[in-house]
C-alpha cells in the first residue's frame, strides 16, 4: 500500500519572545504539579500520596479502583496528563473540578469538566497572532493517508520538538477511543495502528504539554509532529537523559550533562567544555590544570573510552591540553559511564564517556558560532531535499598572540600553537524503516615550545551507519569505521641531526547492534563488535639532505579485537529492575613480529634474550580472551528513593605508555603482546538515591571499590620513545581504588545547581614477583591522581530570562608527587635525591570561577539569536600548583611551584545562531 | 534559509601563569646515602673514586666528604689493586691493568659499613677523532667527534675548563709595609694573571649508533656565549672521552632526568636513582653510584680571543672600576696602602722623580681573589 507523507506545519510559540506573555503567565494561578516514582502502588495508596503533595482531593469508589496499580514516573506533570497516561488502556476517565476535586469514573464515559488550561500551554492564552495560529493548527482537521481497504490504518510518524528539530524521546502518542497508544523511540520515531475516520490524536511528551491533532485517517500515512517542549526553553538544548531520573534507572554511576548545563559553566579563553564540564561530577578528576585527560574513580586517563557518536578519540585535547577537541556546538549531549557501563561498551578499563552528536535539523538551514578570544566556531546545519539533513561544524584559531603573551609569564616557552577542527554529519533517509549516516571527526593541532621543533598530531574519525527497524520491538544498527591518530615532531635544531619521528595508530571497527523488546519487561541489546587495530609505535627518519640521523622504526602491530555482547533490562516488579550483560572478549595479536625468548624465570632484559620467534603476515602471535560482567540491579523503596547495587568487569587491550603524571600528546600507544597482558578490572558499586521536594531535589551516594591487574608503571629511568621491547621497562604493578560519592542537585527553580563530594583513594603497587625494579619495595604507592578530597560546586541563578550567573567551585587535596629530599654531587653538579614514589603532595587546590550568560531578546523577527558569555577564570586568582619541580641555580638548587591560571583571568565570548 | 548576521569580536583576556619559590616540608631525619663516582682508567692514567655522602637539601654544601675508607679493585684472577686516600673523599687509581678481565670494587667504610660493585667489564673506548670549535652569532661551539664500535656504543664526556683571568686594573706595583714605600711587583706578586679552572657542569651522553657508521659528527660539548669571561684571552678544554657499558646508561640518564629534565610541563616523573653498588650489610642501605672501568681518551684544544674576535667582554660587576683621580703623596702611603684594600697603580711623575701613585681598589687590580695565581703544568701560551 502506498504510503503519503504529511507535514503537519509547524507552530510557533510566540511566549518565547514577548515581555507581555511573560508577565501574563505570571498572572496566571500556579497549577499544581504532580512526581515521584510510582512503582506499583494501588491506586489508593497514589491518590494518597498526590493528596500529601498537592492539593488535590480525590473522590473514587474504593472497590472499583482496587484492581488498580499505578507504575509510573512523573517528573512535575500536571495531574491530568498522569492520569491521562494511567487509564489509557483502562475504562476509567477522570474529571478535575477548578477547586482540585479530582472524579474518578468507571464505565460509560462521562462529560469532563477540564481546567481552562488543559491540553493547551499556559503561553498560548495570550492573544497574539501565533496562537491564533497554534489554535488554528490544532483544531484544523487535516487529511491524511490514501484510502484503501480495511478499518484501520498503519501511522508512521515522528514526533520532533518545535524549538529545535530534534528528536523527542519516550512522548507518547495516543488515540482515546480506541485506547491505542505508542511510545517514540530514540530518532522520536513511533507506529500506530488506528481506526479509520475522524480522530484525535493527543502527543504527549513527558514533563512537558499535551498537544493534539484533528486528523481525518483514510489509510496508511506518514506524519511528522512537531511539538513544543517547553515554553521557555532556549534552542537547540536536550538533557540526554532525561527521560529516566537516576532513582528509576537501574544502573548507577553514570553522569549526564546536557550542553546547557555545560554553557552555563564559566569556560576558560571562552570555550564551552564538555570535559571540564564532566569535571564538576563527583567522582571525575584531573591531574593538571590544563590537562584535559580525566580520572575516573581512580583510573588512569587511558583508562577512558572517548566515544564520539560511533568513533573513539584517541586524543580529546586540543593545545596541549588546554582545550577539549569536542566542539561543544556539534553536541546533543554527553553521558559518563563510572560503572553500570552497558554490555554494548567496553575496550577500556574504567569509564565510557559517550558523546552524543547533534542531528541537523530538517525544517530549514540554521547555524550557530561563537567568536572568543582564542577561537572561534561557526556551524551550519539543516534539510538537504526532504529525506536528507546535514551538519557541519568546524573550530579555528586565529592566531598565537594570546601564547605569545604567555610565554613571558611563564616557563611554558610556547611560541607557536594552533589548532582547527572538523565535524559533519550526512543523514538520509531510504524510506520509512531505513537511515544511513555519514558523519567524521577531523582535527589538527601543531603547536612548538622553540623555534626548530614543531610537534603536531591529528585525530581523524569516519564511519558509516546504516538503522533499520525490522518492526516495533527491533532495530538495529550496523556501522563500519575508522579511527585515526598521527603524532610528529620535526627538529631541525641542527641541519646534520634533524629528524622527523612519528608515531600512529589506526583501527577500523564494524559493529552490529540489536535493541529488541522482549514483552513489556525486557529490553534486550546485543551484537557484535569488531575492531582491528594497526599501530605503528614510533619511527624516526632524517630530516633533510645533510642529516646523520639513521632511520629506525619500532616495528608495527596489528591485532583483532572481537567482542560479542548481550545485555537485558529486565523489571521483575515494581520494586526490582536488573540490568545486566555479559561480553566475551576474543583479541589476537597478529604478525608480522619477531618477538624475543626470554629464558624462563628471568625478568625481561636484554641479558634474558635466549632466542627470537617469528611471525608471518597475519600469523596469531598472542590470543587473549575472556568474559565481562555487567550486573546492576535496583531495589525501589520508596517512589522517591532506591537502592542499587552493581558490579562491573572490564578488559582493555591497549594501553598508553606515559611516563609523565599528565596525558600528554607524546604518549605513545601500545597493544597488548605476548609480554604485556590486557589489563583487567572489576568493580563493585552500591548507591542510595533519592528525590526530594518533589523532584526540586536529587540525591545520590555511591560507595566503590575496583581492582586493577596489569597496569603499567615503569622502571626508573625508563625510555619510553622509540623502544622496541617496552616490556623491558615495565613493571607488573597492580591497583585498587574505593571511594564514596556525595552528590545533590537541584534542578529546577530560579536558584539552582549541584554539589558533589568525593573521598577516593587510588593506590599500586608492583607486583612482588616483580624482578626488575619494586617501587618503594612493593609497598602500595599513591597513584598519580590520588587525590582523596574532592569537593565541586556549581551554583546558578537565573536573575531573568534572559541574564543568568553561574558561580562555580572547585576544591580537591593536591595530586601526589616526587620530591627530592636530599643532594648530592656527582657529574660535576649539584644532584637531587628522591623521596619514595609519590609521598608527598603538591598544596591543595582551590578556584572559583564566575560567568554571566547573556541572551539576546528572542524576538522572532530578528536574523539572529545572539548570546554573550562573560566572566572570570580563577575568582580569586588563587596560585594553584600545576607542578613543583626544583633547578640548580648558582650551583644552588632551588624549588619552585608552577601555575599555570595564578591570577584571575577574564574572558568574554559571543555566540550566535541562527 | 536566513543570513547571518555581522560578527564582531571583543576579546580579553590576560592569561597569567607563574612560577613562585616553593620550599618543601621534608622530615627532619636525615638521610645519608653513600654515594660512589668514578671512572676508573686500566691504562695507567691518574683517575680518581669519590666517596660522599648526600646532604640535606638545605646544606650549605652538597658535598659532605667519606675519609678513611678502604677502597680495592678486585680482579676476577683474584688480584687486588689498593686506591690511595688524598682526601677530601678522593680515592686515587693510577694502574695499567689487563683489560680482558673483569673486576669488582669493594668499599670499607671507617664505619665498618661495607659495599661492594657489581661485575666491571673495562670499555676500550675508541679515541678521539677531532676536537675544535666553531663561532657563530651566539659565541663558540666546542664539538668533539669519534666513532663508536661493537663494545663501546655510548659515550660520556665530562671536560675541565680553564681560562686566564684577568683584573679589569692592571698593576705592576706594590705597597710593602715594612719598607713603608711602594715598589715594583716582583713574579710571585704580580695579581695581573691569573687562571681559573671549572669542571663540567652536566652529562653529555651519546650513542654512536644512532648515526651512520656510528659515527657521531661533532658533537656539541659546551656552548661559550659571546662576551663570556672564559675567552676574555686564552681559553682551554680537556675533553675526556669515557665509553659506557649500555647497562652503565640508565644510571646516567636518570641522573640527566632528575636534575636537567624536571620542571617543564611534560617533564617525567623523576626516578629513583641507584646505579651498581650494593651494601652488604643487612640494613641494606641505598647507594648512589655507577662506577665504570675503561680507558679515557682526552684531547686539549686552545682557543684565543683573537681567533673568535670580536668577543666584547665585559663584566658589568667592574664596571665601577677606575682609578683615582687623585694620587695618593708618599706621606700618605701608609694611611692610605696600609691594610691592602686600595693599591697603587700608575705612578705620578715630577720630572723624573715618582712623588706619588694613583690608587684603584684591589678586587679591581687583583685576579688571585678569584681565580689561581698558579699556572697549571699543562699551559701551553
Amino acid at each position: 500500500m502506498r504510503s503519503l507523507i504529511y507535514i503537519v506545519p509547524l507552530l510557533f510559540f510566540i511566549a518565547l519572545a514577548t515581555g507581555s506573555a511573560f508577565a501574563q503567565k505570571q498572572e496566571q494561578k500556579e497549577e499544581p504539579k504532580v512526581s515521584g516514582l510510582f512503582a506499583g502502588v494501588s491506586f489508593e495508596r497514589f491518590a494518597e500520596l498526590v493528596e500529601k503533595d498537592t492539593p488535590y482531593r480525590f473522590l473514587f469508589k474504593k472497590e472499583e479502583v482496587v484492581k488498580l496499580t499505578v507504575s509510573l514516573q512523573a517528573n512535575g506533570d500536571k495531574l491530568e496528563d498522569v492520569l491521562g497516561v494511567l487509564f489509557l488502556k483502562t475504562e476509567f476517565t477522570f474529571s478535575i473540578s477548578k477547586d482540585f476535586e479530582v472524579f474518578i469514573f468507571k464505565g460509560e464515559k462521562k462529560a469532563v469538566e477540564f481546567l481552562p488550561n488543559y491540553f493547551q500551554a499556559p503561553s498560548k492564552a495570550t492573544l497574539s497572532a501565533a496562537s491564533v495560529q497554534d489554535e488554528f493548527v490544532r483544531n484544523r482537521r487535516y487529511i491524511i493517508g490514501v484510502p484503501g481497504p480495511g478499518t484501520e490504518a498503519k501511522l508512521q510518524g515522528k514526533v520532533i520538538s518545535l524549538e529545535n528539530n530534534l528528536p523527542i524521546e519516550g512522548a507518547i502518542v495516543f488515540e482515546k477511543e480506541a485506547m491505542r497508544q505508542a511510545v517514540t523511540n530514540k530518532s522520536g520515531e513511533f507506529e500506530l495502528l488506528v481506526p479509520k475516520g475522524n480522530k484525535t490524536l493527543f502527543i504527549q511528551n513527558i514533563g512537558g504539554y499535551t498537544e493534539q491533532r484533528l486528523l481525518d485517517i483514510q489509510g496508511d500515512a506518514t506524519l511528522e509532529l512537531s511539538i513544543g517542549e517547553g515554553v521557555f526553553a532556549l534552542n537547540e538544548v536536550v538533557v540526554s537523559s532525561g527521560a529516566m531520573s537516576q532513582v528509576a534507572r537501574p544502573e548507577m554511576g553514570v553522569q549526564s550533562l546536557s550542553v546547557q548545563e555545560m554553557r552555563r559553566l564559566p569556560a576558560v579563553m571562552g570555550e564551552v567544555d564538555i570535559i571540564k564540564g564532566l569535571l564538576t561530577m563527583p567522582g571525575v578528576n584531573t591531574a593538571g590544570e590544563a590537562s584535559v585527560g580525566f580520572n575516573v574513580r581512580g583510573g588512569a586517563a587511558d583508562q577512558n573510552l572517548i566515544l564520539m557518536d560511533q568513533n573513539t578519540l584517541f586524543n580529546p585535547s586540543h593545545l596541549f591540553g588546554f582545550f577539549s577537541a569536542i566542539n561543544s556546538d556539534m553536541v546533543q549531549g554527553v553521558e559518563l559511564y563510572k560503572s553500570g557501563i552497558p554490555a554494548s561498551l567496553g575496550g577500556r578499563l574504567s569509564s565510557v564517556l559517550q558523546v552524543t552528536p547533534k542531528k541537523g535539523r530538517s525544517d530549514k538551514i540554521g547555524g550557530s558560532g561563537g567568536i572568543g578570544p582564542m577561537t572561534s566556531r561557526l556551524s551550519l546545519e539543516g534539510p538537504i531535499g526532504e529525506k536528507t539533513t546535514f551538519i557541519l561544524g568546524s573550530r579555528l584559531t586565529y592566531s598565537d598572540w594570546l601564547l605569545d603573551f604567555l610565554s613571558e609569564k611563564i616557563d611554558l616557552g610556547a611560541s607557536r600553537a594552533a589548532f582547527s577542527d572538523f565535524n559533519g554529519t550526512v543523514e538520509h533517509e531510504f524510506g520509512a524503516k531505513d537511515k544511513l549516516r555519514l558523519s567524521g571527526y577531523f582535527s589538527k593541532d601543531s603547536f612548538q615550545f622553540d623555534p626548530d621543533t614543531v610537534y603536531s598530531y591529528s585525530n581523524q574519525n569516519y564511519a558509516l551507519s546504516w538503522t533499520h527497524y525490522f518492526n516495533d520491538a527491533l532495530e538495529a544498527t550496523f556501522s563500519v569505521g575508522q579511527d585515526a591518530y598521527d603524532f610528529e615532531v620535526e627538529g631541525e635544531d641542527n641541519p646534520l641531526n634533524a629528524y622527523q619521528y612519528r608515531f600512529d595508530i589506526r583501527q577500523q571497527f564494524v559493529k552490529a547492534q540489536f535493541r529488541q523488546e522482549l514483552g513489556d519487561r525486557h529490553l534486550l541489546n546485543y551484537g557484535v563488535h569488531g575492531i582491528r587495530y594497526q599501530l605503528n609505535p614510533g619511527e624516526i627518519v632524517p630530516f633533510g639532505q645533510e642529516s646523520g640521523v639513521i632511520q629506525d622504526q619500532v616495528a608495527p602491530e596489528t591485532a583483532m579485537d572481537w567482542s560479542l555482547y548481550l545485555g537485558d533490562e529486565f523489571e521483575i516488579n515494581d520494586q526490582w529492575a536488573l540490568s545486566g550483560g555479559l561480553r566475551y572478549n576474543f583479541y589476537t595479536f597478529l604478525g608480522p613480529q619477531t618477538i624475543p625468548t626470554y629464558a624462563v624465570g628471568e625478568p625481561y632484559l636484554n641479558e634474558n634474550i635466549t632466542g627470537e620467534a617469528r611471525f608471518q603476515s597475519g600469523d596469531p602471535v598472542q590470543t587473549y580472551h575472556g568474559p565481562e560482567f555487567r550486573f546492576s540491579a535496583r531495589y525501589a523503596l520508596s517512589n522517591q528513593s532506591s537502592l542499587k547495587a552493581g558490579v562491573n568487569s572490564m578488559r582493555q587491550n591497549i594501553h598508553l605508555l606515559s611516563n609523565s603524571s599528565v596525558i600528554t600528546p607524546t604518549d605513545t600507544w601500545k597493544l597488548s603482546d605476548s609480554f604485556l597482558k590486557p589489563q583487567l578490572g572489576i568493580q563493585y558499586a552500591l548507591g542510595y538515591f533519592k528525590n526530594m521536594n518533589q523532584g526540586a531535589f536529587e540525591f545520590s551516594a555511591e560507595l566503590y571499590y575496583r581492582s586493577m591487574q596489569n597496569l603499567l608503571d615503569y622502571r626508573s629511568g625508563a625510555s619510553i620513545v622509540l623502544n622496541d621491547r617496552i616490556e623491558q621497562e615495565v613493571l607488573v604493578t597492580q591497583g585498587k581504588a574505593y571511594g564514596m560519592e556525595l552528590y545533590l542537585k537541584k534542578s529546577t527553580g530560579k536558584l539552582n545547581g549541584s554539589l558533589a563530594y568525593t573521598y577516593s583513594r587510588s593506590l599500586m603497587q608492583t607486583d612482588p614477583s616483580e624482578q626488575k625494579e619494586q617501587i618503594n619495595r612493593s609497598e602500595w604507592y599513591p597513584s598519580n591522581f590520588d587525590q582523596p578530597h574532592n569537593a565541586n560546586f556549581v551554583g546558578n541563578l537565573e536573575l531573568s530570562k534572559r541574564i543568568n550567573v553561574t558561580l562555580a567551585g572547585k576544591y580537591s587535596t593536591g595530586r601526589p608527587v616526587t620530591l627530592p629530599i636530599a643532594k648530592f654531587n656527582y657529574g660535576g653538579s649539584e644532584r637531587v635525591y628522591f623521596s619514595d614514589r609519590n609521598s608527598f603532595r603538591v598544596p591543595d587546590y582551590f578556584r572559583m570561577d564566575l560567568s554571566v550568560n547573556l541572551e539576546g531578546n528572542h524576538k522572532v523577527a530578528k536574523l539572529a539569536h545572539a548570546s554573550w558569555s562573560f566572566g572570570v577564570y580563577n575568582l580569586f586568582g588563587r596560585d594553584n600548583a600545576y607542578s613543583i619541580y626544583f633547578v640548580p641555580e648558582g650551583g644552588k638548587l632551588k624549588g619552585y611551584q608552577l601555575a599555570i591560571f595564578a591570577e584571575p583571568i577574564p574572558f568574554i565570548t559571543y555566540n550566535f545562531r541562527f | 534559509m536566513r543570513k547571518a548576521i555581522g560578527l564582531f569580536v571583543l576579546l580579553l583576556a590576560t592569561l597569567l601563569g607563574c612560577r613562585t619559590p616553593y620550599e618543601p616540608e621534608v622530615p627532619a631525619t636525615e638521610l645519608r646515602v653513600l654515594v660512589v663516582e668514578g671512572y676508573l682508567d686500566t691504562e695507567g692514567l691518574k683517575s680518581e673514586l669519590k666517596l660522599s655522602r648526600t646532604a640535606p637539601l638545605g646544606a650549605a654544601s652538597a658535598f659532605i666528604p667519606e675519609l678513611r675508607a678502604k677502597v680495592v679493585l678486585k680482579s676476577a684472577g683474584g688480584q687486588v689493586f689498593p686506591l690511595q686516600e688524598a682526601g677530601l673523599g678522593t680515592y686515587i687509581f693510577e694502574k695499567n691493568i689487563d683489560e680482558k678481565l673483569s673486576y669488582v670494587l669493594e668499599i670499607e667504610l671507617s664505619s665498618g659499613e661495607r659495599y661492594v660493585s657489581g661485575g666491571l667489564q673495562p670499555i676500550v673506548t675508541p679515541p678521539i677523532i677531532d676536537a675544535g670549535f666553531k663561532r657563530d652569532e651566539e659565541g663558540v661551539e666546542v664539538f668533539v667527534s669519534t666513532q663508536g664500535n661493537a663494545n663501546a656504543d655510548d659515550f660520556l664526556w665530562t671536560f675541565e675548563e680553564t681560562w686566564i683571568f684577568r683584573p679589569r686594573i692592571r698593576t705592576a706595583y706594590i705597597y710593602v709595609p715594612d719598607l713603608k714605600n711602594v715598589r715594583d711587583r716582583k713574579d710571585a706578586e704580580q695579581t695581573s694573571l691569573c687562571f681559573k679552572t671549572e669542571p663540567s657542569p652536566g652529562i653529555l651522553l651519546e650513542t654512536s649508533s644512532r648515526f651512520k657508521d656510528q659515527v657521531v659528527f661533532q658533537k656539541t660539548i659546551t656552548e661559550i656565549p659571546t662576551g663570556n669571561e672564559r675567552i676574555m684571552e686564552r681559553y682551554s678544554i680537556l675533553i675526556s672521552q669515557k665509553g659506557l657499558a649500555s647497562k652503565d646508561v640508565p644510571f646516567w640518564e636518570i641522573l640527566k632526568k632528575n636534575t636537567e629534565d624536571i620542571g617543564s610541563i611534560f617533564s617525567p616523573l623523576p626516578s629513583l636513582i641507584g646505579g651498581n653498588i650494593q651494601s652488604l650489610d643487612a640494613a641494606k642501605s641505598p647507594v648512589i653510584g655507577q662506577v665504570s672501568l675503561g680507558v679515557i681518551r682526552q684531547k686539549r684544544i686552545y682557543i684565543n680571543q683573537v681567533e673568535v674576535s670580536p668577543w666584547n667582554y665585559l663584566d658589568p660587576k667592574f664596571n665601577d672600576c677606575a682609578i683615582g683621580e687623585e694620587a695618593v703623596l708618599a706621606k700618605d702611603y701608609q694611611a692610605i696602602f696600609g691594610n691592602g684594600a686600595v693599591v697603587p697603580t700608575i705612578p705620578l711623575m715630577v720630572g723624573t722623580t715618582i712623588i706619588g701613585y694613583y690608587p684603584s681598589s684591589r678586587r679591581c687590580t687583583d685576579c688571585s681573589l678569584y681565580a689561581s695565581k698558579l699556572k697549571p703544568t699543562f699551559w701551553i701560551d
